[in-house]
């Protein structure tokens, strides 16, 4: 299983996948900082009241919610491309057809291939979840609890097993670019039922039963795909949105910035779905790249 | 000792392709000739030996253990018939990828690896990444990792289909040279010369159903055909030659100084005697008649000729 993991690892170094990864991540850290340095800048000139202390919050909070907005789709779209082809593709390549007539058990293929893949996702995880955090704790307030911080990042990175392992799935059953767009479609309906979640509960125009749809719509979009679920979550233990919220009743909407709020924060019931769903699409996928054919 | 059993193996797709009930024995140190048109089934066959499919039915098993175990995966070396490796690999990097699936140690794969490299024709091209090599020298990478665990079974689909006649006679030399080192060779192949100079035995896939297998020699025999050089010749005395014998009797050349080589299909040898007194009865002249050996290629041919084979539709 280590040689398929160290494999998988080369490939993506060969592939130049970690190289144009880490560039365009810097162009957008470079961008991020100037972002957060405009918007904290702005905050540091309105001095030092309570209204300003929740502004330079507010600020950080909105600096933050940037820097994950942009993070969870890299993170996401990493672990989905990296991924989506590996065994179809790999198959109709006749890569596979070498390679598994060997004497190592199919499981151990993919276990190691998921891990590579996993370990690649959750390293460029902890790089993008530090800078972020770096960047707006230089311009602007962010948490230093650091237990809220590790707990913070391990539900930030847990996106990457649980896209990998869907991606991995889907690679058994449809071609390399269907399985990618498949992936890329489920994912945006998991985000599209965060954005749901987001904007009616800032909508307080809406009536009882409009309201009741939409979070059952938000509800089921999130139970197909947890991702956006889990990333709300992330940022609710980082900021304690639950707590805040009392304190300065501010919306769940996340106040005036709605887009980068949490809407209703996810229950821990729904993290541990979101856990059984990871380890069900993995050993659903092993189950089939066992049983195929190739 | 045999190498490969199968009984009865099937595998059935949806679309009515595969195959059914192969039954096949090899003893190790055979090499085995597995032919067929295209879309016989025969690379479907050899991938549920190596374990890449699963048959619908039947069994099979590579000496004693059942295909796809891990212990019958330890026996086998397999080059693919579409072969493609990790192009982002150094060909070197990747017959070493398959060393240490084998569980060959580095210095076993140190050892094994460049002299292997050297054998098969790549030589000094094995720093190269593979992207930059030809169909060819894929193909022989391909030879180098069906060989790096010195597998005591060859399953080679169509090993130089890719490469150059002079690429080809070394494949044929090295095929010879492995049988000679007692490995067993299961060959698909569309290159009878090849089967025929390596094989002992052949089996004929056609439309997923063996049709013949035996002994080279003996699936030879089966047509013995005499090539008659004659003079004095008529188109019409071979007419009256077919409706007296009733044999297969076919003008090879005919020339206008009425000489002429024609072609019989006999039995045996009293047909043999039969067909040259009646030419002698017609008034021609026998120049030369010769006992011919049948090609596997002709073989072939005569075996399928009339026969549906799926591979030419759709």
């Amino acid at each position: 299983m280590s040689i398929i993991l160290r494999l998988t690892w080369k490939e993506l170094l060969r592939k130049r996948v970690l190289l144009l990864t880490i560039l365009m991540t810097l162009a957008f850290l470079v961008a991020f900082w100037f972002i957060a340095a405009a918007i904290g800048g702005e905050t540091e000139a309105n001095g030092g009241s309570g209204a300003a202390l929740f502004e330079k919050f507010s600020m950080g909070l909105f600096i933050v919610g940037l820097g994950f907005f942009f993070g969870s789709f890299v993170i996401a779209f990493l672990s989905i491309f990296s991924s989506s082809s590996v065994i179809s593709g790999e198959a109709e390549q006749g890569i596979m057809q070498a390679m598994m007539p060997r004497p190592v058990p199919r499981w151990q293929w993919y276990a190691g291939r998921w891990l590579g893949y996993v370990t690649f996702g959750l390293a460029y995880a902890l790089i993008l979840f530090s800078s972020i955090m770096v960047i707006a704790g230089i311009h602007a307030g962010v948490p230093k609890n650091f237990g809220a911080l590790v707990s913070a990042y391990l539900l930030f990175a847990s996106v990457v097993p649980l896209l990998v392992s869907v991606s991995m799935l889907g690679s058994g059953f449809f071609s390399g670019i269907g399985n990618g767009v498949f992936m890329t479609m489920l994912y945006g309906g998991g985000w599209l039922g965060g954005m749901i979640d987001k904007v009616s509960s800032q909508l307080g125009s809406l009536n009882e039963k409009v309201g009741h749809s939409l979070t059952t719509i938000s509800g089921l979009l999130s139970l197909a795909m947890p991702a956006d679920g889990i990333q709300r979550a992330m940022m609710d233990r980082l900021y304690n949105f639950s707590y805040i919220q009392d304190l300065f009743n501010m919306g769940a909407n996340g106040g005036p910035l709605p887009l980068f709020g949490i809407g209703s924060a996810p229950a821990p019931a729904f993290l541990w779905y979101a856990l059984f769903y990871t380890l069900a699409a993995f050993l659903l996928g092993m189950w089939r790249f066992q049983k195929k054919d190739l | 000792m045999t190498a490969i059993q199968t009984e009865r193996l099937t595998k059935q797709y949806e679309n009515g392709r595969g195959c059914r009930d192969v039954s096949i024995t090899v003893q190790e140190g055979e090499a085995f000739g597995f032919l067929g048109p295209n879309g016989a089934g025969k690379s479907t066959f050899v991938k549920m030996l190596v374990g890449l499919i699963f048959p619908t039915e039947g069994r099979a098993s590579l000496f004693g253990e059942p295909v796809g175990s891990i212990a019958a995966r330890r026996y086998i070396g397999y080059l693919p018939e579409l072969y493609r490796y990790q192009e982002w690999l150094t060909g070197e990097e990747v017959v070493r990828l398959h060393a240490r699936l084998c569980g060959l140690t580095r210095s076993e794969a140190g050892q094994r690896i460049p002299r292997l490299l050297d054998q098969v024709g790549i030589g000094l091209r094995s720093r190269d990444r593979v992207k930059n090599y030809s169909k060819g020298m894929q193909q022989r990478l391909g030879l180098a990792c069906a060989l790096v665990s010195d597998p005591k079974i060859l399953f080679l689909d169509e090993p130089s289909s890719a490469m150059d006649p002079i690429g080809r006679s070394e494949v044929r030399q090295l095929l010879r040279e492995w049988k000679a080192e007692g490995k067993t060779i299961f060959l698909n192949s569309h290159l009878m010369e090849d089967v025929e100079s390596i094989c002992d035995r052949v089996a004929l896939l056609n439309n997923g159903e063996v049709l013949q297998q035996g002994r080279v020699e003996d699936v030879l025999r089966q047509r013995p055909l005499w090539r008659i050089k004659v003079g004095g010749f008529a188109p019409s005395m071979l007419d009256w030659l077919r409706e007296e014998t009733g044999l297969p009797i076919r003008m090879i050349t005919a020339a206008p100084d009425g000489s002429a080589e024609l072609e019989a299909e006999l039995a045996h040898e009293e047909q043999a005697g039969w067909l040259h007194a009646l030419i002698l009865d017609l008034g021609m002249t026998l120049y030369e008649s010769v006992r011919t050996r049948t090609r596997l290629e002709e073989w072939f041919v005569a075996e399928l000729t009339g026969k549906s084979h799926r591979g030419e539709k759709e």
